[in-house]
């Protein structure tokens, strides 16, 4: 492990520097929000408190070109898949946050197993190197330490940078991080460095409020908790609009679709959700999930039961709080979350 | 020299008039602009907002909606209803920036062939001032 | 308006021992600053969870489409206009509803909140009469409620409820002074070419989550356009021609119906002025129809009738 500090200054020049070779991504200001863009068109704005949009788009965009195709009779290839180019080119994401780094390693269980690669995640995962920024003030709705997480959790980071003021501390977390870091400006960061870093991550840690309880939902029986009464009370109040599971990090669900102009056509994947009634709407026109407190209830079963029992995994849940803070009708994940730990059929 | 801009224009006429109109056009050798594409209606009360987005959205350079005289309707008042959506939906496109002049209405009888001619001869010299369409064309998505 | 918290309360406790209603629609206090969530009380036990303040924008008139049972349902201005769509659009029936109005001074928009602070996060806000507390890591910050309104609270001109069984506060008086269509008219002096431009800008975060189509109560649909395959109107991307058709159908379905009650801008996550779509509408029905949506029961929406001298000087 190495450490360094830079300045503000020597952080933008080795940004710029590295974008030489890769195409650097970075937290930028728009309207009033910050979302995750290149910085060779945009310059990056580091005193976000969270992205608005988590960065799972750079992995899994909200619309993917697969397979492209031809439908011209004269084409001799006509009605042949033909995958897109693979994604080669390799990207830094600067300043992401712990917990949506995290995120990526949650979802990777999905998208690679030992059955299955999904090409498309995979391509777009492994050419990431993940720079990430801890967080000095997480806000109210941060819940990352009660699931497994910390704002400067180090878990699914190559680099992790530390805002100590003047500068910034930045640790490498594997090889990966730190042949890149060996090459960064800026000095060895000192004892008294070390330790004011130290001490801002206890400072954030202890500021970190928000709980969820999670203990016991692994020996929850699933049907109880399937059947309990409460997701009626929990579903009245739900829109069944997608802001959760867009926003949410570790929301992996798309819809594949065709579309033809003329005589192209392509295959895309776009990010779909539960909660709407297309999503399990069948064929045959039947529908398994056709009422709201269905849908409402498979989120949170997906999230907090379907998954822990899974993957032994813990939560699919990072505590990342955008869905608490966006859902237009206040439906609170750590409110559902303690009912469905505290249920006793 | 490259040919003079030829705008298609999707033209949704009414079956109990405007499409007749057309038909007596024709038979009466009236000649028209060929910019039109004629999608036959059971009555301008039954186009839907959407088959006006469809057109734009598939690349028509002008849109043309043709019904009964007020009054005339043979479902008794279609054309009525038919004139408020219109109004509205009008309203909004050209707010949103689709520019005055590719969206048009009028009322032609299955009597009005000579009006036929007129109406289509002036929402093709319409279409045409404003040259191909350049918003609202539905293409291959980018994506990522 | 924190003080009514204590009047719906009872009232809603004494309809439902009373059983004059099954159950009781309103909101409870929210887990986080600055949002409230709908809540359905069936017991007058658990009526104490009812609240109000400055911040339930969420237009309640959205939860009755279909519902069976006897209801009481506490209605700001724009609720009520908007329970009225639904009794006019066969949604509900008026007797099933004990309406609960609710005079309103005009709910926050938080991200106006935000602004004001300056990116520093609240974690708690308190409301007092016409201004809010907001106090968050070492500051304490003082915001007139007047400040930070709604856009569409701004403009309104029916803050009292228009139909209700009971009042719980005196009638406000009305804003008579303002003008609705500043923005409309602003628009509409632009080119073709800076109006398309606007609009493309303003829907350009869109991410299709459909949080202004679902916070609509006008939106009921049991399938959406959206949602149609056999034809399939758009698709499904984030084209922006599709985005386009989205906002522009979505906006198109609430003709002559829109009270302007803001619940789609509210509940945009990103930030989008949905509303620049429906308010031109609203004022074209107002100037070609001299209508205005959700006042009275009798009648029907200016979509369903017709006179035979309405203007169309824009057909040939």
């Amino acid at each position: 492990m190495i450490e360094k500090i830079l300045s503000k200054d020597e952080l933008s020049s080795w940004l710029k520097d590295l974008g030489k070779s890769f195409e650097v991504y970075g937290p930028v200001a728009q309207g009033d929000q910050h979302l995750f863009a290149p910085l060779s068109e945009y310059d990056p704005d580091f005193t976000f408190q969270n992205t608005r949009l988590s960065p799972k788009g750079l992995v899994q965009p909200a619309s993917e070109r697969m397979f492209h195709f031809s439908v011209d009779p004269e084409n001799p290839e006509a009605h042949i898949l033909k995958e897109e180019p693979p994604k080669t080119q390799s990207c830094i994401v600067a300043g992401i946050r712990p917990c949506d780094a995290r995120a990526y390693d949650l979802a990777r269980i999905n998208f690679i197993t030992s059955d299955y690669i999904d090409p498309f995640w995979k391509q777009g995962r492994d050419r990431l190197t993940l720079m990430g920024l801890g967080c000095n003030q997480p806000c109210s709705t941060c819940f990352c330490t009660s699931v497994g997480g910390g704002p400067f959790d180090t878990a699914g980071l190559d680099l992790l940078m530390t805002d100590v003021g003047e500068g910034y501390l930045i640790r490498s977390c594997n090889e990966k991080g730190e042949g890149l870091l060996q090459k960064a400006p800026g000095k060895t960061a000192t004892e008294k460095e070390q330790k004011q870093a130290d001490q801002i991550k206890r400072e954030a840690e202890a500021a970190i409020t928000a709980k969820i309880s999670t203990e016991n939902l692994k020996d929850q029986p699933l049907m109880d908790l399937f059947n309990a009464p409460f997701w009626d009370e929990v579903q009245f109040a739900c829109i069944n609009c997608g802001t959760c599971t867009f926003f949410c990090p570790t929301c992996w669900c798309f819809d594949i679709q065709d579309e033809v102009h003329g005589n192209e056509g392509i295959r895309m994947r776009n990010w779909d959700s539960c909660m709407f009634p297309l999503f399990t709407l069948h064929g045959t026109g039947h529908n398994p999930r056709a009422e709201k407190v269905q849908r409402v209830r498979q989120r949170f079963m997906h999230k907090m039961k379907y998954y822990v029992d899974k993957y032994g995994n813990g939560v699919a849940c990072v505590g990342c709080g955008r869905c608490v803070q966006f859902c237009p009708v206040n439906i609170d994940i750590r409110r559902v979350a303690q009912l469905m730990n505290d249920y006793k059929a | 020299m490259s040919d003079p801009f030829e705008p298609k224009i999707i033209a949704f006429l009414c079956n109990w008039c405007s499409y007749g109109g057309a038909d007596l056009a024709g038979v009466s050798r009236l000649q028209y602009p060929p910019n039109i594409r004629v999608v036959r209606i059971p009555c301008s009360g039954r186009l839907d907002p959407k088959f006006i987005l469809a057109s734009f959205r598939r690349g028509a350079d002008g849109v043309w909606v043709s019904g009964c005289h007020p009054g005339d309707c043979h479902y008794i008042a279609g054309n009525y209803y038919a004139r408020r959506k219109f109004a509205l939906l009008k309203g909004l496109l050209e707010h949103m920036g689709i520019e005055p002049g590719r969206l048009h209405f009028s009322w032609v009888s299955s009597a009005e062939a000579t009006k036929f001619q007129e109406v289509v001869t002036s929402v093709t010299t319409a279409v045409k001032a404003l040259g191909p369409a350049k918003h609202y064309i539905k293409q291959m998505p980018e994506g990522a | 308006m924190v003080e009514y918290t204590k009047k719906i309360q009872e009232t809603a406790k004494r309809l439902l021992t009373e059983k004059k209603v099954d159950a009781v629609i309103g909101y409870r206090r929210g887990t986080l600053p600055m949002m409230n969530e709908p809540v359905l009380i069936k017991e007058a036990e658990k009526t104490d969870q009812l609240y109000w303040d400055s911040f339930c924008g969420v237009n309640l008139a959205n939860y009755l489409p279909k519902r069976k049972e006897k209801l009481a349902i506490v209605a700001k201005g724009c609720d009520s206009r908007n329970i009225i769509i639904d009794i006019q659009e066969g949604q509900i029936k008026r007797e099933q509803l004990y309406i609960i109005g609710a005079p309103c001074t005009g709910m926050v928009d938080r991200r106006k909140v935000w602004t004001r602070l300056g990116g520093k996060e609240p974690f708690a806000v308190e409301e007092s009469k016409d201004q809010i507390v907001a106090t968050g890591n070492a500051f304490k910050e003082t915001l007139a409620l007047a400040d930070l309104l709604q856009d569409n609270c701004l403009i309104c001109q029916h803050r009292n409820p228009v139909l209700y069984d009971e009042l719980i506060a005196e009638a406000l008086p009305e804003q008579k002074e303002v003008d609705p269509y500043e923005d409309v008219r602003a628009v509409e002096a632009m080119d073709a070419e800076a109006r398309w431009q606007y609009f493309e800008e303003l829907t350009r975060t869109c991410i299709r989550c459909y949080a202004c189509r679902n916070a609509c109560p006008l939106c009921y649909c049991p399938t959406c356009f959206v949602d149609e395959s056999k034809p399939q109107w758009l698709g499904k991307s984030l084209d922006p021609t599709d985005v386009r058709t989205f906002h522009f159908l979505r906006a198109f379905h609430c003709a002559g119906r829109c009270t302007d009650c803001g619940a789609c801008e509210r509940a945009c996550p990103v930030g989008i002025k949905v509303r620049q779509f429906t308010k031109k509408l609203n004022r074209d029905v107002l100037d070609l129809y001299q209508f205005e949506s959700g006042l009275v029961l009798e009648g029907r929406p200016p979509l369903d009738v017709y006179r035979p001298d309405d203007p169309e000087n824009f057909i040939k």
